[in-house]
């Protein structure tokens, strides 16, 4: 035998080996398929999850990114916890509550015998500190906003160790689910920073774990930069299930840092994580196939997703002003064409392959208590569109395939969005291809996310196409989106007044149901709400995503909720069996 | 000697100094910045609060001057998106890179070099086109496809950990675990970086060998009876390494600072990655410090290829062009 002859049986040799060694790991994963998890609840074991970005600091109140709130899940304690599966208020550190008749006064009485993790008893003075430092003006913390009413802050006291009195200046709809903002922070940790000026800088990533007292069901074990997060469970945590048992039920939470969507998927195949932090996308659900099909992992319904993809236009006046198209642009009939144009149906199968509802405002059928199905409606059709845009002026006066209007002004626009996201890269697709259909070109521009919200601030921008995530399901927690002087009223920001008589109209509606009581009213005004809404269009909804979250068969106790995080905002009910691979 | 080496020594410093500048520069010129990004939705005042903590408020060249006074210092300044010293960031995740780099390059050396001298020394048979086939495909795969290819088998057959550079269970090891742990995690990463790698050096070396085998000094010294094997080893061999050690000092450069490609696909906490959040979250001072240790690395591996160059090709000490 020759050289070369050698050389090529070792080559089928290496083959044969790799083959059989394919077909093993094979066989392995077919033997996996038989594993039986059941739900019953059992103390022990490791949630491995994963994480995209690292938070910049362990202190919720300053910073209101994704990671640091997952932070604040799994380590802090509330007062009280609107619950997201249900909506329902529960008790946390408070047991029981009375309101005064007026609902201006709340008193809150905290449970007995909770420790801080360190084993430093908690009290009611860590409330009012936890209040005191929300609305540090040195702090400038991120939830001073959200903790007032009506610009206002509540006026928080504590007669004794375990009553807390919390006193609106007026009385405000949604009541004491505004304390489900707040985690209590120790006062014995950070009373001397907040004292020394520098709160923003306490509890930042690098404060050993020794030295982070938490009230939460995990205490922070350790954190490798870029690698993960390991929570062990904090045996002084106060509640306990209807059996008992004190909680959590998992020993450990470990959050790995899995910065591409791509690898979180085959990590999750692979039973390197039990669950991931962002709903799987439709086109990842056929890649998942096999896992599910062996049992070893499932895909569980969220719900309807409270953050869909929208369409916008800039409506400052000023942008337009020496813009020929002004006179059509920035009416609301020419949005309504653009509605009547998109077929939602097919924009559901286009882009959520078919896991998603038409939806026309952005109350989305997700959000059960809020949502109106008796909004104005665009069904699809091409017809009503090019009628809506001939009695706007705009016809084709040569021979392209497009629009003009008569100062001979193409219906033509440009839209920007997130470069990357493939739901936003195939509806942009679909509105365009839509609109071509009746002679209106869109220019679509992929931009980084944050050149796209800088220019949206500054104005600087014909239409956007995004979405964003609100910051609570209540519309009146949502001020900064509904109110025409809000921060996220993304269509006009900031306005000093009104613009439009629709706007002042649906800033008194918001106002009025944010300052009442009775819910039945309160839903009536904002039904009013979506309804001035859906008939001036400010925002274009077209398809809510049905969310679908994947998780390893190990895992059990799970609540979906269609707020972030979906899963994990109930780990402490989360119950885990076996191992998972390392 | 001495010359040389200040001269390189200064050619590195303004080769960092000008990046490094120049990333910064570049990365508040492009539209969008940190305080905005992290802030939307939320009440205008801390947006602003924000902007101007950070500096950004003020105008570049008073930001810039600072920042190089702090340089002077050896100050990096402040992550935004980590809250952590830039230079203590670097730091950690630079030893991370330069594990995978050591891995990447010898997997790279140990593969490409011997089969490039296999391949350049064989006139005809399979073996050589076999080679060559493979090579052109490793050198045309993108790292990009490569790593999640790895990724995916490592997923199939579970022989590797897919991602991470050491698991969970890593808390509680002793030293000699936590090698062993880590040792589990590197052949996906550091295939992802060694294959293209030794595919180019095969490329290299078998071209560079098979030039130098054609050199009347081969011919000498089998003339002086050297049997083949001997002849190519001690006197081609030698010759052919200029072009391959030029490869060399591009490579470590490129490696020790960090493939963000790889490391993002396989979750290795590296410098690219670190570069790629920097970017991707406009944190001014984080990529700089990125963009200054890669032109670091860039400089090092130039001049790491020179000396092995110098001691591998007598001509070159003796300064004669080759």
């Amino acid at each position: 035998m020759n050289r070369q002859s050698r050389a090529l049986l070792s080559l089928l040799l290496i083959g044969v080996i790799v083959a059989v060694g394919w077909r093993s790991c094979a066989d392995q994963e077919e033997s996996a398929g038989e594993i039986v998890v059941s739900d019953v609840s059992t103390r022990g074991g490791t949630l491995t999850t994963s994480l995209r970005s690292e938070p910049r600091t362990f202190n919720r109140l300053v910073d209101a990114n994704f990671p640091v709130d997952l932070f604040s899940i799994l380590t802090g304690a509330k007062l009280i916890r609107v619950n997201r599966a249900t909506r329902a208020i529960e008790a946390g550190l408070a047991e029981r509550w009375t309101a005064s008749p007026d609902n201006l006064t709340h008193t809150l009485t905290l449970r007995d015998g909770v420790q801080w993790s360190d084993g430093a008893p908690f009290s009611a003075a860590d409330v009012v500190f936890t209040f005191q430092a929300a609305y540090d003006l040195k702090s400038q913390t991120v939830l001073a906003s959200a903790l007032r009413v009506n610009g206002q802050p509540l006026k928080v006291t504590a007669p004794d160790a375990r009553t807390v009195v919390v006193t609106f200046p007026a009385t405000f709809g949604p009541g004491i689910a505004i304390l489900d903002h707040l985690p209590i922070l120790p006062k014995h940790k950070l009373q001397a920073a907040l004292d020394a000026g520098t709160f923003r800088q306490a509890m930042g990533v690098t404060t050993p774990p020794s030295e982070l007292a938490v009230l939460g069901p995990f205490m922070l074990r350790s954190y490798l930069p870029g690698q993960r997060f390991v929570f062990d469970r904090n045996p002084r945590y106060w509640k306990k299930d209807a059996a008992g048992i004190q909680l959590p039920y998992a020993d450990q939470v470990v959050l790995e840092i899995v910065p591409d969507q791509n690898a979180e998927l085959v990590r999750l195949q692979a039973g390197q994580i039990d669950l991931q932090q962002q709903q799987i996308r439709p086109e990842d659900i056929a890649t998942l196939k096999p896992a599910i099909d062996q049992g070893r992992v499932r895909l569980v319904e969220i719900g309807v997703a409270d953050n869909p993809d929208l369409l916008f236009f800039n409506l400052r006046t000023p942008y337009w002003q020496k813009d020929p198209r002004r006179e059509w642009i920035l009416t609301k009939e020419f949005r309504k064409a653009i509605s009547h144009a998109v077929d939602r149906e097919a924009y559901a199968n286009t882009v959520y392959l078919g896991a998603g509802v038409p939806i026309w405002g952005p109350i989305t059928p997700g959000n059960k208590e809020w949502f109106s199905p008796n909004v104005q409606r665009y069904g699809h059709s091409l017809d009503r569109a090019r009628e809506i845009l001939g009695q706007l002026g705009l016809t084709n006066r040569d021979a392209d395939e497009w629009l003009e209007d008569k100062n001979n002004a193409e219906a033509r626009f440009t839209v920007l969005t997130y470069r990357g996201n493939s739901s936003l890269d195939r509806g942009s697709a679909v509105l365009r291809d839509a609109l071509k259909a009746v002679g209106v070109a869109v220019d679509v521009v992929p931009l980084e996310q944050g050149t796209v919200i800088q220019r949206m601030f500054k104005g600087d921008f014909e239409a956007i196409m995004f979405f964003f995530s609100p910051t609570s399901l209540d519309p009146s927690m949502n001020p900064d989106f509904w109110l025409s002087s809000g921060s996220a009223h993304i269509w006009n920001i900031g306005q000093e007044k009104p613009a439009t008589a629709w706007e002042k109209e649906i800033d008194d509606l918001i106002l009025q149901m944010t300052a009442q009581a009775d819910p039945a009213e309160r839903k009536r005004l904002f039904d009013q709400v979506q309804g001035i809404f859906a008939d001036n269009l400010p925002a274009i909804y077209f398809v809510a995503p049905r969310l679908q979250m994947a998780v390893s068969n190990r895992v059990g106790g799970l609540e979906p909720a269609i707020s972030r995080p979906q899963l994990l905002w109930n780990v402490e009910k989360i119950t885990v069996q076996g191992q998972a691979a390392r | 000697m001495g010359r040389y080496l200040i001269r390189r020594l200064g050619f590195a410093l303004l080769l960092i100094f000008v990046v490094s500048s120049a990333s910064l520069l570049l990365t508040r010129l492009a539209p969008g910045d940190f305080a905005t990004d992290q802030t939307f939705g939320v009440d205008p005042a801390v947006r602003e609060r924000l902007r101007a903590e950070l500096g950004l408020d003020r105008p570049f060249a008073s930001q810039y001057l600072s920042w190089l006074g702090g340089v002077v210092r050896l100050d990096f300044g402040q992550s935004w998106l980590y809250s952590r010293p830039v230079s203590t960031l670097i730091g950690e995740r630079a030893i991370n890179t330069a594990m995978l780099a050591t891995a990447a390059l010898l997997l790279a050396t140990l593969i490409g070099v011997p089969l490039g001298v296999y391949s350049g020394t064989r006139r005809r048979g399979p073996g050589r086109w076999l080679v060559r086939a493979i090579s052109v495909i490793g050198i045309s795969v993108p790292p990009l496809i490569g790593s999640l290819l790895l990724v995916f088998v490592a997923a199939r057959t579970g022989w590797f950990p897919v991602g991470g550079m050491t698991s969970s269970a890593g808390l509680d090891q002793t030293w000699a675990q936590w090698l062993a742990d880590l040792a589990r995690h590197l052949p996906v990463p550091a295939l992802a970086l060694g294959i293209p790698l030794a595919a180019s050096l095969e490329r290299l070396q078998s071209q560079a060998i098979e030039s130098a085998s054609r050199e009347p000094f081969v011919a000498a010294s089998r003339a002086r009876g050297l049997e083949r094997a001997q002849a190519l080893w001690r006197h081609a061999w030698p010759v052919s390494l200029r072009p391959v050690l030029g490869l060399y000092g591009v490579m470590i450069g490129t490696l020790f600072s960090g493939s963000f490609v790889v490391e993002v696909v396989t979750s290795w906490p590296g410098l690219g990655r670190l570069m790629f959040d920097a970017l991707k979250a406009r944190d001014l001072f984080l990529v700089a410090g990125c963009a200054a240790t890669g032109a670091l690395f860039l400089a090092i591996g130039t001049l790491i290829a020179d000396l092995l160059l110098a001691w591998s090709d007598p001509r070159v000490r003796a300064g004669e062009s080759a």
